[in-house]
């Protein structure tokens, strides 16, 4: 199987505080790669920038067939990109779909809305197409009854799931996934978990960061541990999470499993 | 305190007023001053026509000679011009202008001519065309009742007097040595000298016979002459040609007696002094279409411009390019930094001497427009900032650039937040525009000093304007109330 994402020697600090040191990462097409690790070890960094919301200062991420050798970004006073540079973020942005661990729904906008705005504004897809493409995903995250309502009607598992759907709607070879479950009531959390299983039995390639251990053992082909900013053991499920080779991975699976 | 205060707030709100204008009436006169040297002080008098559309101006505030009654300017000196007109087979439109600046408004072109109870003298018969006299009177020296000093001319060295800057009146109380405070016309400096803040005043002994008459005053009194006799004339620019064929009109208005007739109505029959009540009352209408065709167009033009303005500023000063950002500040600081009213003045008597002249109402659209731009600019900023960064991260992720980012997310969003803050912005401009009277834009207030010159009823039609004010306030700030439900039914509370 080919590798879909192929990320080399990702650094990234703020000021004199590394997040990421030195990262590389496969991700073959068409497979899940979940990454736990602490707060603060840059697993939530390392996914932003696949999805060009944090810049890396250098290391190279290829998605696809669009390559970013971020050591050539430089970005200028308050994040300013050169307009060839600023094209080339574009296209390597639309190579994935972001789901935030707050949702971020437009609220000023109806759930319908908020899935087609990307593919109607940016994509320039018709809207005809782009609603019946619309109301199609929102009926495989079990939302096809809500396309009316307002974000601020939904439960925080039905937004998350507004969420999935508008990220489904760029049509992008990749899912990111930044802790969707992080901020929902317990009882929710299954409904979003179940999606995003549906999604990778669909094939889909996903990177998913999260505290679920139980989603990561049932879903994952993928287990990647981070802390300080480094990997500190990949491997498959069966491997990082249920015979872990390393202190670290060991103390931090405990303390997530066992909190008392 | 002063003697025989009737309503002491009446006089206080005049105090006020006037001394509100006392102040801006130093401006007008240098913008005359400067206009002054303009070329066209041709010496030799050439023969022209009368323009086929006649354009006169008048202060409109002098009763009996000219003012506003029932919402339409008149009085005698107007009623001559209409004769003459008709007699010429001209219209004739005439221009509203405070005194002091009539003769900045005739140099720049503004007007045709000049009907204000013009006295003849040598200086004006230099820089001017001058009429054949249509009126003979004198001056008198008015002075509170209880006054025991003041007898004549010479009695008035170093007394505090107040003057139009530019009258002739003016002039001949400094020559008599009098401290001249400048005023806009002869009910601002009566009401002054009621208030003991002035100690005497000079002007035309028709224009004070009347307002004592019609405010029925026995607070002041004539207590001297100026030794000369003085006539009026219409004043036109040196070289305009016209002045003999109104000549022609004034001799022949003499030789009919139609002039002794109109100076009958005037001066001698007694004026029907209205009550309260009837003042207001005829002044109701007159207000409400100042407040219709003047502040509403004004506040509405003005705001909407504004915003326009507000919003490219807001987003010029979150650039990260430093000079787009450096003059959206400097822009803002300048805004914030300097009186509305002085905004106004540069752009209405100030610009004009760089060739840039507009006319008072679009000057007071584009003063307001700016002004709104500035203060709307920061609101709009903090409204923008407001919206978490969530929401840039979310159209970002969606593929947005910065421009579409702001049109579809962030602006909508923001707008709700800017409501409230804007909104006090728009009610602080209804009453702002009141201050375009003062660059003789026919608005609320301007209707009601042109109500309020001649009766002397200031409580009463200042807080008639005050009432119109307040609705149109009050109806805003139900808008406003329902517009922020409306803009604020999606976000979850």
């Amino acid at each position: 199987m080919s590798d879909l994402v192929q990320v080399s020697g990702l650094a990234k600090a703020f000021g004199e505080h590394a997040v990421l040191k030195d990262i590389s990462l496969r991700v073959p097409a068409g497979s899940v790669t979940v990454v736990l690790g602490p707060s603060g070890s840059g697993k939530t960094t390392l996914l932003r920038a696949l999805n060009a919301l944090e810049i890396p200062d250098s290391g190279s991420v290829r998605i696809a067939e669009v390559e970013v050798d971020f050591a050539k970004i430089t970005p200028g006073r308050g994040g300013r990109l050169s307009k060839e540079q600023s094209r080339l973020i574009a296209r390597y942005r639309a190579q994935s779909g972001m789901v935030f661990q707050s949702h971020n729904l437009f609220p000023h906008r109806t759930v319908l809305q908020n899935v087609t705005e990307g593919p109607i504004v940016v994509q320039k897809r018709p809207a005809a197409e782009a609603a019946a493409s619309a109301r199609e995903l929102l009926a495989k995250v079990g939302l096809a009854d809500q396309a009316d309502k307002h974000p601020f009607q939904l439960s925080g598992g039905q937004q998350q799931r507004v969420g999935i759907a508008r990220a489904l709607a760029l049509r992008p070879e990749l899912l990111l996934f930044d802790e969707p479950t992080s901020a929902l009531d317990p009882e929710l959390v299954g409904d979003v978990l179940g999606v995003m299983r549906d999604l990778a039995q669909e094939g889909r390639t996903m990177i998913v960061v999260t505290h679920e251990v139980r989603f990561a053992q049932q879903v994952a082909d993928q287990v990647l541990f981070i802390d300080g900013g480094s990997v500190v053991e990949s491997g498959p499920p069966s491997q990082v999470i249920a015979d872990p080779q390393q202190e670290r991975t060991r103390t931090f699976l405990r303390r997530i499993l066992d909190p008392l | 305190m002063p003697h025989n205060l009737r309503l002491p707030a009446v006089r206080w709100l005049g105090a006020l007023i006037v001394l509100l204008f006392g102040a801006f009436v130093a401006l007008p006169a240098a913008g005359a001053a400067t206009s002054g040297s303009h070329p066209q002080s041709i010496g030799r008098a050439s023969t022209a026509s009368v323009p086929k559309v006649l354009r006169v101006g008048t202060e409109g505030t002098y009763p009996p000679f000219d003012f506003n009654q029932n919402g339409k300017l008149t009085g005698y000196d107007v009623e001559v011009v209409q004769q003459i007109a008709q007699r010429l087979g001209v219209k004739v439109q005439f221009v509203q202008i405070p005194f002091d600046s009539l003769f900045a408004a005739l140099k720049a072109g503004r007007i045709d001519m000049i009907a204000d109870q013009i006295t003849i003298n040598s200086e004006r018969k230099s820089l001017y065309d001058l009429s054949s006299p249509y009126v003979d009177t004198t001056g008198v020296i008015v002075a509170r009742s209880s006054e025991k000093n003041i007898h004549s001319l010479a009695d008035i060295k170093g007394k505090r007097a107040a003057e139009s800057s530019t009258s002739n009146w003016g002039d001949i109380a400094r020559k008599a040595g009098a401290k001249i405070q400048t005023v806009e016309g002869l009910d601002q400096s009566l009401s002054l000298l009621q208030q003991g803040r002035i100690d005497v005043l000079v002007n035309d002994q028709l224009a004070v016979k009347y307002a004592i008459r019609v405010t029925g005053a026995t607070d002041v009194k004539i207590v001297g002459t100026t030794p000369d006799a003085s006539q009026s004339a219409f004043a036109a620019r040196k070289g305009s040609g016209f002045m003999p064929q109104i000549d022609t009109q004034i001799a022949a208005m003499k030789s009919d007696g139609s002039l002794k007739k109109t100076y009958d109505k005037w001066f001698t029959v007694q004026p029907k002094v209205p009550s309260t009540w009837d003042t207001i009352r005829t002044n109701l209408v007159p207000m409400l279409k100042g407040l219709v065709t003047g502040t509403l167009p004004l506040t509405a033009i003005s705001f909407v411009a504004g915003l326009v303005i507000a919003l490219g500023v807001a987003i010029a000063r979150m650039s990260n390019r430093l000079v787009l950002s450096g003059v959206a500040r400097a822009y803002i600081a300048i805004i914030r930094g300097t009186p509305l009213l002085v905004q106004l003045f540069i752009i209405f008597f100030g610009l004009p001497e760089l060739g840039v002249k507009f006319s008072p109402f679009p000057a007071a659209i584009i003063a307001f427009s700016l002004n709104v731009g500035g203060y709307a600019a920061e609101t709009i900023r903090a409204a923008i900032q407001s919206i978490p960064r969530g929401q840039w991260e979310a159209a970002s992720s969606v593929g947005m650039n910065y421009p579409t980012a702001l049109r579809r997310v962030i602006i909508p969003q923001a707008a709700r937040t800017a409501v409230p803050p804007l909104s006090n912005e728009l009610i602080s401009l209804v009453k702002d525009t009141s201050l375009a009277s003062t660059i003789i834009v026919t608005e609320l207030l301007r209707k009601a000093q042109d109500a309020a010159a001649p009766s002397g009823k200031y409580l009463e039609l200042y807080s008639t304007a005050a009432v119109y004010y307040l609705v149109v306030c009050l109806i805003l700030a139900f808008a406003q109330d329902r517009l922020e439900g409306r803009l604020g039914r999606f976000v979850a509370r």
